[in-house]
């Protein structure tokens, strides 16, 4: 086995880069709240961006490992260790088997974690993936967040890598107390009038506690009105879809969204920018700003191109 | 109605067809789904179908907004319409009433109509699949002939057991697992709207045919010990034949 959970956490489950071809069937894709990490510990482990990782909340996991290998811890700081070393973050790590990999409690520069395992976890997949999908108890392990004594195996553990000197990235600064999201209008900003919809952007809104894998509600103190009742025929939903119910407080739909619905969405959160909001926490101030779809594409773009370089960078021979 | 493009962010896109509920709409989604399925758009990652949009998601590192819009007005324009007479029909069995059904009764009260006419009205007709959402397998259906009265219920259930036949107007649904629920339950099948260890996990897919088929209590756990055993097949007729 490749390792056993000692102490789960709070909520770690295994996630890949997610289940897609299912949501015509009601599937909710799952996979990582926070792609760039999620794609960073992999890259960083030597593995293809989308491979089967760990996602840990707030508080992470200690993994006893019963063999050697490869990690790479991004993401949230929960202040990792070996046997009460400090391990370095956005780094390559051999771990050696009998020792244990803990993380704490997050120190507040972020809320997820990712640990990638070079090789990959063998966890089977289920429609195509190993993401894990509590509500419906689908992927990962049994469909559920990870437990003591759960031992999960390694793929093709690594004690070496090409470029080892390489692997090593500047950690990240999350977000603290107030973030600003880019948005791009649609599809149902139509349902409101052009001052309902400036004052979405003029004023913020805050994060509140209903705050999981599916979505993060946020209250305004004046809440939006719709043209209508705020219901529409049910249509598609994508990562980071901003509903708005007819209660006029917005929900941001995240990695467990459902698959469609039938809310009014004045919005959608840009891609490069929902790290920015999944590594929040409840009480943090949310601005939007508007901008363009082509804008919003070439930012993603450009996220994508910074991953395939550092890809190149550190696999060459 | 000309198609309207609704950017869902930077990854995805849906197109709406219509604005209505309605089995012409529908299937023109239904076209368009099909077209983009035999002849993919490089770039195109999953589809999905609904009321009247197809929710196109996409990788703008392949293909861009503006080049993605362009080239559906283009396949729009040269839709092949769905053939239905060619489909088949699924019969899906249903056990009415009791513990399984237990707003039989209030509905056939409410259309003021026995309950044997009430199960006939349901069960006599085929319903037509618009999509699946809200969880695995869970389909929205409708009937076109002799629709109900009644809407949802004044207060939602927090939890109706999974496999139940739910309905309200001319809609009937099949509840995979157990979720909240303000429709009435009229029945539950015996067999499962979503199992992940088959190969294809989903009793209906969008833009299938079905009838439900009304088989007594003790039918019912038979079939259920049948699709447990793995030799229960379900039965189809070819669409017109009945």
């Amino acid at each position: 086995m490749g390792i056993v959970v000692e102490n789960p956490g709070i909520l770690t489950t295994v996630q890949d880069e997610g289940r897609f071809g299912y949501q015509q069937f009601g599937v909710s894709p799952a996979g990582p709240m926070d792609t760039k990490s999620f794609y960073l510990a992999n890259i960083l482990a030597g593995n293809s961006r989308g491979e089967g990782a760990l996602e840990m909340t707030f508080q992470g996991a200690s993994l006893r490992f019963e063999q050697d290998n490869i990690i790479a811890v991004t993401g949230a700081d929960m202040s990792p260790n070996i046997d009460g070393t400090p391990v370095p973050m956005y780094q390559a790590v051999l771990i050696h088997a009998g020792s244990v990999l803990t993380l704490g409690m997050t120190n507040g520069n972020g809320c997820r974690a990712y640990v990638a395992f070079a090789g990959g976890l063998d966890i089977a997949k289920v429609m195509g993936s190993k993401s894990t999908l509590m509500r419906n108890e689908l992927g990962g392990v049994d469909g559920r967040k990870l437990e003591k004594g759960d031992a999960i195996g390694f793929v093709a553990p690594k004690t070496t890598l090409p470029n080892m000197g390489l692997r090593k990235l500047k950690p990240e600064i999350f977000p603290k107390k107030d973030l600003t999201l880019r948005v791009v209008r649609g599809p149902q900003d139509y349902e409101f009038t052009e001052e309902e919809c400036r004052k979405f952007f003029w004023y913020g809104a805050k994060i509140t506690n209903e705050f999981d894998r599916m979505g993060c509600r946020l209250e305004r103190e004046e809440p939006l009105h719709h043209i209508g009742d705020g219901n529409i025929m049910t249509d598609g939903i994508a990562f980071g879809s901003i509903q708005v119910p007819t209660n006029g407080q917005p929900i941001i739909m995240l990695a467990d969204r459902q698959s469609t619905g039938g809310y009014t969405k004045i919005g959608s959160v840009i891609s490069v920018d929902l790290p920015l909001l999944t590594q929040s926490m409840a009480g943090y101030k949310v601005r939007f700003v508007e901008v363009s779809i082509e804008l919003a594409q070439e930012l993603y773009i450009r996220r994508l191109n910074e991953l395939d370089n550092l890809e190149r960078k550190l696999n060459q021979a | 109605m000309d198609a309207k493009f609704l950017i869902s962010g930077d990854t995805a896109v849906s197109v709406q067809l219509g604005d209505e509920i309605s089995l012409e709409v529908n299937q023109k989604v239904r076209g368009l789904f099909e077209e983009l399925t035999k002849k993919p758009i490089d770039g195109v990652t999953e589809m999905v179908p609904t009321y009247a949009s197809l929710m196109v998601h996409y990788r703008p590192q392949v293909i861009r907004y503006k080049e993605l819009k362009e080239e559906i007005e283009k396949r729009l324009e040269n839709l092949e319409e769905v053939k239905e007479t060619e489909g088949i029909v699924k019969e899906i069995p249903i056990c009415y009433g009791g513990e399984l059904g237990p707003d039989l009764e209030d509905c056939a009260r409410f259309e003021n109509v026995s309950v044997q006419e009430f199960i006939r009205m349901h069960s006599e007709h085929e319903y037509y699949t618009y999509m699946l959402g809200f969880a695995p397998g869970h389909a929205y259906a409708a009937r076109f002939e002799e629709p109900f009265h009644f809407k949802r219920r004044e207060s939602p259930r927090v939890k109706i057991a999974g496999q139940s036949i739910v309905a309200q107007l001319n809609l009937s649904n099949l509840i995979p697992f157990p979720q909240p629920c303000g429709w009435n339950i009229l029945g539950g099948t015996p067999l499962a709207v979503c199992d992940y260890s088959k190969e294809d996990p989903f009793l209906v897919h969008a833009g299938d045919w079905f009838r439900y088929v009304p088989v007594s209590r003790r039918e019912y756990d038979k079939i259920k010990e049948d699709v447990r055993k793995g030799t229960y097949r379900v039965k189809t007729y070819k669409k017109g034949v009945k």
